[in-house]
């Protein structure tokens, strides 16, 4: 459900921007997807096949989606060691204070497109 | 042909809530955004809450549910003005959503405006509405274990109002072991354990909300 109003979103953006540069189809869309970002990258892959299958868009028949993880790293404030945030996400492993911050793992992006 | 974007998905979202913010800073309006689970006791909270400030403040509230115009209606029995957004199935309020129903209220008027999230704790989380605070509501029948399942949630409030603590004789709850996550998870959130229905514990998130308020026309 919600993966499909962010694909909805993710269209949208390319769409307009390859509007502007008078493309008229959108072979492949490459994302971003932080593993705290709270979107499903199964589920948006499932969204954009719907989306493609729809046929009213601009995708081609064959577009692809390609998803790269972006794994979530923090950083502790305390003693300065970088780590793999566990589920207390500030917690520092290292010298267990709750001093971490999250430098890694947020990010939800378009980064690039492939059109014609 | 291939063209480096390089855009937040949330972008269109992210603009339309800094219209909000700007709306809101301008009546110097304090705007709430409250998420939880169906039923964690959202309404409830705001029904006490009006009856609580609705002397002092003018209060507003925006509802987001599915479908009905139930909440709403609780919510103007108290005599508090309220629109209700029904997302036909959408799972979170998004920033377009707010700004397309902000001309149905006078913000000048209204001090302190409540926007009660759908019921849902993933999605509301990722979406700013351009509010000035965004709480969490977790009850005590849920479990202790929801802070570190929903951590997304629970970093990106700043606050969680625990409620329906008079079940805690009756339900398992390990108070300690939820604050000691959401220090792990948040350390600069609040915890605040209250009862909407005895009213235990609601003097202090009165104060939080009228201390917010304060904090917002000093500035
Ligand atoms: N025991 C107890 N029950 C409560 C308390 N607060 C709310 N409830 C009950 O919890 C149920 C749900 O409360 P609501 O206020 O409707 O919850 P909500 O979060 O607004 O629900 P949705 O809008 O459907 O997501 C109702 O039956 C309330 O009476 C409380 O402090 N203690
Ligand atoms: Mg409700
Ligand atoms: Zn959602």
């Amino acid at each position: 459900m919600h993966e499909m109003a962010l694909m909805g979103d993710i269209l949208r953006l390319v769409e307009e921007d390859a509007r502007s540069r008078n493309l008229r189809q959108i072979k492949q869309i490459e994302l971003i997807v932080g593993d705290l970002s709270n979107a499903m990258p199964d589920a948006l892959e499932m969204a954009f096949d719907v989306f493609k299958a729809r046929g009213l868009g601009m995708l081609s028949e064959n577009a692809r989606l390609v998803i790269h993880r972006e794994e979530a790293r923090a950083k502790c404030v305390v003693c300065g060691c970088e780590y793999t945030p566990g589920h207390r996400l500030s917690i520092c492993p290292d010298c267990s204070m709750p001093g971490g911050k999250i430098i890694a793992g947020e990010t939800f992006k378009v980064q690039s497109y492939e059109g014609s | 042909m291939k063209i480096n974007l390089d855009a937040e998905v949330l972008s269109d979202n992210n603009a339309a809530a800094e219209f909000n913010r700007n709306l809101f800073k301008e009546n110097k309006t304090l705007v709430i955004n409250l998420m939880s689970s169906p039923g964690a006791g959202k309404t409830t909270l705001l029904e006490k809450t009006i009856a609580a400030l609705g002397k002092d403040y003018t209060i507003g509230v925006i509802e987001g549910d599915l479908a009905t115009e139930k909440d709403a209606e609780r919510i103007r029995a108290l005599g508090a003005k309220a629109v209700q957004i029904n997302t036909h199935g959408g799972c979170h309020l998004d920033a377009r959503m707010i700004a397309k129903v902000l001309p149905e209220l006078d913000l000048g008027e209204i001090d302190i405006l409540f926007i009660e999230n759908v019921g849902n704790l993933v999605c509301p989380s990722g979406y700013d509405l351009g509010q000035n605070h965004k709480v969490a509501i977790l009850s005590v029948p849920e479990g202790n274990d929801k802070i570190p399942k929903y951590p997304v949630m629970f970093r990106r409030t700043e606050l969680v109002v625990l409620n329906k603590i008079d079940l805690l004789p009756y339900v398992e709850f390990d108070l300690e072991m939820a604050a000691e996550d959401l220090k792990g998870i948040n350390p600069e959130s609040r915890l605040i354990p209250l009862s909407a229905r005895t009213g235990e514990g609601m003097d202090e998130w009165l104060k939080w909300v009228k201390d917010a308020y304060q904090n917002l026309q000093e500035q």
